[in-house]
């Protein structure tokens, strides 16, 4: 069976988020949260000494953007809500404190999957995480699973 | 320091024993901003049909991550691409381990290519990943 859906949709920017700003104490109350101790994330003085002179945020913090939301709008649902099925990232620039970031998101893929426990569609968002200076943080594919 | 030249496959990462708590769950969902009932309430998380709170799929790609970068550790090397696949939710109040298995060198590119992988105590595989380092 076809998924039925507007092929239109596929490269379509439909969401540019405004800039959300990344603080040292965002910085440090995710690493709290995540049990984080290496240096570069935590140590301001050993961080200045590595590759980026200053602390860097881990490199999942690049996907918490979405804060609230987890569920983009303006993308096709088939059945139940999209279940968070798994994400793809690519990591480029470091998240530095005192950035400004925007989320700009695509739906990349939509395709149908049969399991042992039934037919399933996913649907696969792209955002591009870029800081104020245009440079890519990430390219996230968000995979979300549907139950028709 | 580890070195490029020094990862073999078969190389392991971990394994990290973790007794995730709910209080742990509920401070990563707070802090990102995903303080949804299904991830700080286990009677809520059982109206939505799961078997009680569960931990974000965020936060468990934060811990794969996690034992991506301290093995990375102070070597210059970066994680390059991570990716994961929910299979079954991760419960807090239980043990869970991390692992990681070098699959594969490119001395071309200086990249070391890992599947990761969080355990339950059963040896479920709950979630599964793979990252790309890579060595400067």
């Amino acid at each position: 069976m076809a998924v039925d859906y507007d092929p239109g949709l596929i490269g379509k920017v439909f969401e540019i988020t405004d800039p959300v700003g990344v603080s040292a104490e965002d910085i440090r109350k995710f690493c709290a949260a995540m049990g984080e101790t290496n240096p570069l994330y935590t140590d301001e003085a050993a961080a200045k000494k590595g590759p980026y002179g200053t602390i860097v945020a881990p490199p999942s913090y690049a996907v918490t953007f979405r804060n609230g939301r987890h569920f983009f709008t303006h993308v096709p649902r088939y059945g139940r809500a999209g279940l968070d099925a798994g994400k793809d990232i690519e990591f480029h620039a470091p998240l530095r404190p005192g950035d400004k970031v925007t989320l700009s998101s695509h739906v990349k893929e939509i395709y149908e999957k049969t399991g042992r426990s039934g037919s399933m569609v996913f649907v696969v968002v792209r955002s591009t995480v870029q800081n104020q200076k245009g440079e890519v943080v990430a390219h996230i594919d968000h995979r979300f699973m549907n139950r028709p | 320091m580890m070195k490029f030249d020094a990862v073999k496959i078969g190389d392991t990462l971990g394994p990290q024993e973790i007794y995730l708590s709910k209080d742990q769950v509920r401070t990563y969902a707070r802090t990102c901003g995903m303080d949804v009932p299904r991830f700080t309430d286990d009677a809520a998380a059982r109206a939505e049909g799961l078997p009680g709170m569960i931990a974000p799929g965020n936060m468990s790609l934060g811990m794969l991550s996690r034992l991506v970068t301290d093995w990375i550790g102070s070597s210059g090397a970066r994680l390059a691409r991570l990716g994961t696949t929910y299979r079954q939710p991760v419960q807090p109040d239980h043990t869970i381990t991390l692992n990681g298995f070098v699959t594969h060198v490119e001395p071309a590119e200086k990249r070391v290519d890992i599947d990761v992988w969080i355990e339950n105590e059963d040896a479920e595989r709950l979630v599964i990943g793979t990252a790309s380092v890579e060595f400067p």
